[in-house]
C-alpha cells in the first residue's frame, strides 16, 4: 500500500525541511507557533463575504515562502484533505444563499463570494501550517510547548509518538505487504484476519513500549524527562520578527489596506 | 578484589506462574572479565541479562553489583553502573536524534549541561559516528543505529556492560567496527549472542547455557572449540573452526 | 471526519479549545503520570500504533470499500479512558501538524468530537459498565459496536453543530444533520466490528492487556455510572450554552456578515466592500478618500482593492527578496 510508503516519506522530507539552516529555521519557535496561530485566527475571523481583505492575508506565505527557500509545489498536495472537505461545505452555499450582492456595479452571487472566501481560508490556514512545520523541528515545538506551559509528560509523550510512528508504520508497510503478496486480488485486508493481523502488531507494539520503558529506566528515567534543557533563548531579531507581523495581521484585519493601496494608484 | 565485579549465587526464576526460566543459576564476574553468554534460542541468555539490572526483581537467590544488592531500592544505584544494550536498537532509542538519546542518560543523572555535551562528544567519538551527531534516529541504517544505541550508554560512563546480541543485523564492516568497540572497552563485559565468531574475537571467558542452567563456563577458545559439546546444546562451531575441519 | 480550519470561527474553536484542555487537565490529573511512569512510554507507543493501524485498509464483507479502525475506542478499552484521551490528542495533534489533516486552530474541536467522545463516552458509559462483571467475546464485540457508533454519531452532530456556529455554511441545519448522522452510523458500525476483531484477539490472546480486566485496576479506577453521567451532562450544558452564546451573538449567520458588510441590514452596493473591511470606523474617516478617486463609480472600489492586493503582494515579494539579497551580501 503505497499510502503508507508514502506517509513515511512525508515525515523524512518535513524532517529533511525543518533541519534546512535557513533564516526561518532559526526564528524562535515560540515565536513561529504564535504567528502561526495569530495568522490562522486573523484568516478565519475575516467576515464571509470579505474576499478582498482576506485576499491580502496572502502576504504572510507568499513572504514565508520565498524567505524559507520553501517550494510551493511541495506543499499543494497537502490541500488534498483539507479542500475536498471545505469544498464540500463551501460548494453549496452558491445554491442556498441566493442573496445578490452589488459590487462595484457588478452583481456577485453571495453565495459564490462566501464560497470563495471559505476556500481562500482553507488553503491559507492549510499552507500557514506547513511553512511552521517544514521550518521548525518537532524537538523545537515541543521545546515552544513546554515554555506555553504543556504538561511535561504530554509533551514526552508527543515526543514518542512521533518517535515512533516512523517504526511502526514500516511495520504497517511490512505487514499489509506481506499480506498483499499472499492475497493478490484483495483490495485490502480481509475480515477474517482483521483481529489476528492488527492485534498481532497492537501486542508487538505493547512488548515494544514495555522495552523502551526499560530503556528509559535503565539511564537513570524516574518520571522526569531529561530533553531539550538546551534553552533557546529569545534574540532580538525574533522580537521583530513577532510584533512586524503581528502588527501587520492587525493591519490587514482592521483596516481596508487593499483599498488604500489600490486607490493610490487609480 | 577490585570494586568492579558481579557475583550471581543460585538464582532461579520463573515469569508469574509460567514455567522456570533460569535455575541455580551461580557465576562470579571481576573487572576487566570479557564473558561471552551462548546458549540456543530461548535458554534464558536475555532474562539473566535483564536480572542483572533488576528488569526482572522477582528472582530467587543472590545478585550482587559491586557489593550491591540488586533489588527495588538500590536499583537506580545498581543501574548508573551499568549500560545495557538492547537487541533491538528501535526500542532502545526514543529520542528523535542521536544526540538527544545520548544526552538522555547523563541529563537524567543530574548532569550540568556542558559536562552533558562533553560527554555525548566522547561517546560519539568512541563509537566513530561523530557524523551521526544530529541525524534523525529513523533515517539511520540498523548498523548506525547499533552504534548509536551503544553510545547512547558509553555516555554514562558505566563501569559494566552488557550486550543482548550486538551484532545482529550488522554488515561485515559494522561488525568488525562493533569488534573494535568492544575490545577498547576495558571494563566488566557480557554479551549474550549467536554470533561464536564475534564472541570468540572479544571475550576472554565463556557461559554455556542450556535450559536455564549454565552448562559450562570456562576460557572461550576451549568451549567454543569442543563440536560435541556445542552441539548437544543446539549450537555449532564458529565459522572460522568448520572450515578446516571440513576440508 | 476532521474538522478543518476554515470551518471554525475563532470563537467557537477558542470554545472547543477551552473545553478539549480542561478535559485533558482532568485526565492528566487521574491518570497520576508522575507517578505511574510506565504510562508515558506506554501512551507514546500505542499512540504512534493507532496512528500506523488507521492506514490499514480493511475491506468491508460484500462492499468494494473499505474501513479503518477507531482509534479512541481502541485507546480507552487498552489505557483507560484517561490515558486514552491523552494519547489521542497526541494522534491528532501529529495529524494535523504533518500531514494536514485538520488544522491548528480546529484541533480543539477535533479532539473534543473524536478524542472525547471515543475515550470518555466509549469507555466510560459503555465499556465499564458492561465489562464489570466479566468479560467475554460476545460482550467486547457489542461494547465496540456500541460505542464506535456513538461516539461517531455525536462527534458528526458536534461537527455539525461547530460548523453551524462559525456560521460559514448556508446549509440549512435538518440538511446538513440528515446528511451527516447516516453516513456516520455505517462508518461507526464499519469501525465498531474492526476494533471489536482487534479487541477480541487481544482477549483471547493476552487478556490481562485489556482496561478493566485486572481486579487491581477495577479497584483504582473505580467511577461511578451516576458520577460519570452527571461529568458528561455537566460538559454538554456547558458546551451546548457556550457554543448557544456563539451562535446567538451571531444571530443569522448571513444577516450578521451583511450587517458587517454595509454597514446596515440592507443590501446597498455602493461602498459596501469599502465598509466591509474597515471594522474600525473611526480609522477609514482619516484616511483622504481614495476610494472614488478617479472615478466617482462603485466599480472604482472594487477595482482599487484588487489593484491594492497585487500591489501589496509585489511590495511583499520585492521585500523579501531584497532582505534575502541584503543577508547573502551580509554573509558574504
Amino acid at each position: 500500500m503505497s499510502k503508507i510508503g508514502n506517509a513515511i516519506h512525508e515525515i523524512h522530507q518535513m524532517d529533511t525541511l525543518a533541519a534546512r539552516d535557513q533564516w526561518v529555521n532559526q526564528i524562535h519557535p515560540l515565536v513561529k507557533f504564535v504567528l502561526t496561530v495569530g495568522y490562522i485566527m486573523t484568516v478565519v475571523s475575516f467576515p464571509k463575504y470579505d474576499v478582498i481583505g482576506l485576499a491580502g492575508m496572502v502576504v504572510y506565505p507568499v513572504a514565508l515562502f520565498l524567505l524559507s527557500d520553501l517550494s510551493f509545489w511541495d506543499s499543494v498536495k497537502r490541500l488534498r484533505l483539507v479542500l475536498p472537505l471545505v469544498c464540500f461545505v463551501g460548494i453549496l452555499n452558491p445554491f442556498f444563499d441566493r442573496n445578490v450582492i452589488l459590487i462595484g456595479g457588478i452583481r456577485m452571487s453571495a453565495g459564490i463570494l462566501s464560497m470563495i472566501t471559505l476556500i481562500l481560508k482553507g488553503v491559507f490556514s492549510v499552507l500557514a501550517s506547513y511553512l511552521l512545520i517544514a521550518t521548525t523541528s518537532i524537538e523545537k515545538l515541543c521545546y515552544a510547548f513546554r515554555l506555553l506551559h504543556i504538561p511535561k509528560a504530554m509533551v514526552t509523550q508527543f515526543m514518542l509518538t512521533y518517535r515512533y510512528i516512523t517504526v511502526l508504520l514500516g511495520e504497517v508497510n511490512r505487514i499489509t505487504q506481506a499480506y498483499s503478496l499472499r492475497a493478490p486480488n484483495q483490495k485490502g485486508v480481509h475480515f477474517k484476519v482483521w483481529g489476528s493481523l492488527a492485534g498481532q502488531l497492537l501486542l508487538r507494539s505493547m512488548d515494544r513500549a514495555e522495552d523502551v520503558y526499560e530503556s528509559m529506566l535503565l539511564r537513570g528515567y524516574q518520571g522526569d524527562y531529561g530533553y531539550m534543557r538546551e534553552r533557546i533563548a529569545m534574540r532580538w531579531q525574533d522580537v521583530v520578527y513577532l510584533a512586524v507581523w503581528a502588527g501587520l495581521f492587525a493591519l490587514f484585519r482592521l483596516c481596508p489596506v487593499m483599498l488604500v493601496i489600490g486607490g493610490l494608484f487609480i | 578484589m577490585s570494586h568492579i565485579h558481579i557475583d550471581v549465587e543460585n538464582v532461579d526464576f520463573a515469569y508469574e506462574n509460567g514455567k522456570p526460566i533460569l535455575t541455580d543459576v551461580s557465576f562470579h564476574a571481576a573487572e576487566n572479565d570479557s564473558i561471552g553468554l551462548i546458549g540456543a534460542n530461548g535458554v534464558g541468555k536475555s532474562t539473566l541479562l535483564k536480572l542483572l539490572v533488576g528488569l526482572n526483581l522477582n528472582y530467587e537467590g543472590s545478585i550482587r553489583v559491586m557489593d550491591i544488592p540488586v533489588e527495588k531500592q538500590t536499583l537506580s544505584q545498581v543501574r548508573s553502573r551499568i549500560g545495557y544494550v538492547f537487541q533491538d536498537s528501535d526500542s532502545q532509542l526514543f529520542m528523535t536524534t542521536a544526540y538527544e538519546d545520548i544526552a538522555f542518560a547523563p541529563r537524567n543523572y543530574g548532569l550540568p549541561e556542558d559536562e552533558v555535551q562533553k560527554r555525548v562528544e566522547h561517546a560519539l567519538r568512541m563509537t566513530g559516528i561523530e557524523h551521526l551527531r544530529d541525524k534523525q534516529i529513523y533515517k539511520m541504517s540498523g548498523g548506525e543505529k547499533k552504534l548509536v544505541s551503544i553510545a547512547t550508554i558509553l555516555s554514562m560512563t558505566p563501569d559494566i556492560i552488557l550486550m543482548d546480541e550486538p551484532s545482529i543485523a550488522l554488515d561485515p564492516r559494522n561488525r568488525r567496527n562493533l569488534i573494535r568497540i568492544l575490545n577498547s572497552f576495558e571494563h566488566l563485559k557480557i554479551i549474550a549472542s549467536h554470533d561464536l565468531d564475534m564472541i570468540l574475537d572479544t571475550c576472554r571467558r565463556t557461559i554455556l547455557m542450556s535450559d536455564g542452567k549454565i552448562i559450562r563456563d570456562g576460557e572461550t577458545k576451549e568451549i567454543l572449540s569442543d563440536r560435541k559439546l556445542l552441539e548437544d546444546n543446539g549450537l555449532e562451531l564458529p565459522l572460522c573452526m568448520q572450515r578446516p575441519a571440513d576440508k | 471526519m476532521h474538522m478543518a480550519d476554515a470551518l471554525v470561527a475563532p470563537a467557537v474553536a477558542g470554545t472547543m479549545y477551552v473545553c478539549s484542555a480542561a478535559a485533558a487537565a482532568y485526565s492528566i490529573k487521574k491518570v497520576r503520570l508522575e507517578t505511574d511512569t510506565k504510562k508515558v512510554p506506554l501512551m507514546g507507543v500505542m499512540g504512534a500504533f493507532v496512528f500506523a493501524t488507521q492506514m490499514i485498509n480493511f475491506t468491508i464483507p460484500g462492499t468494494g470499500s473499505s474501513g479503518h479502525l477507531c482509534g479512541g475506542m481502541l485507546l480507552s478499552a487498552l489505557l483507560g479512558p484517561y490515558a486514552g484521551f491523552l494519547t489521542m490528542i497526541g494522534v491528532l495533534l501529529i495529524q494535523c501538524l504533518l500531514f494536514a489533516d485538520g488544522g491548528l486552530l480546529a484541533l480543539g474541536c477535533n479532539i473534543w468530537n473524536m478524542a472525547f467522545y471515543g475515550c470518555f463516552i466509549g469507555a466510560l458509559l459503555i465499556w465499564k459498565p458492561m465489562m464489570k462483571k466479566g468479560m467475554s467475546r460476545a460482550k467486547i464485540i457489542v461494547a465496540s459496536i456500541l460505542g464506535c457508533v456513538l461516539t461517531l454519531q455525536l462527534g458528526a452532530f458536534s461537527v455539525t453543530l461547530e460548523t453551524m456556529a462559525s456560521g460559514v455554511t448556508e446549509l440549512p441545519f435538518t440538511t446538513f444533520v440528515a446528511t451527516m448522522q447516516p453516513i456516520h452510523l455505517a462508518i461507526g458500525f464499519v469501525e465498531g466490528l474492526i476494533t471489536a476483531a482487534v479487541l477480541v484477539f487481544v482477549y483471547e490472546a493476552r487478556p490481562e492487556l485489556l482496561f478493566g480486566a485486572s481486579q487491581a485496576e477495577r479497584k483504582e479506577g473505580r467511577f461511578s455510572f451516576k458520577k460519570t453521567l452527571a461529568i458528561l451532562a455537566v460538559a454538554a450544558a456547558l458546551i451546548g450554552g457556550l457554543l448557544s452564546l456563539v451562535a446567538s451573538s451571531f444571530p443569522d449567520g448571513l444577516e450578521w456578515s451583511i450587517e458587517r458588510i454595509t454597514g446596515s441590514t440592507e443590501l446597498e452596493a455602493a461602498g459596501g466592500v469599502y465598509q466591509a473591511a474597515g471594522s474600525v470606523q473611526e480609522f477609514t474617516s482619516l484616511l483622504p478618500d481614495y476610494a472614488f478617486k478617479g472615478s466617482e463609480s462603485a466599480l472604482g472600489t472594487t477595482f482599487s482593492g484588487i489593484v491594492g492586493c497585487l500591489v501589496v503582494v509585489a511590495l511583499c515579494v520585492g521585500a523579501c527578496y531584497l532582505f534575502k539579497f541584503f543577508r547573502k551580501k551580509k554573509a558574504a
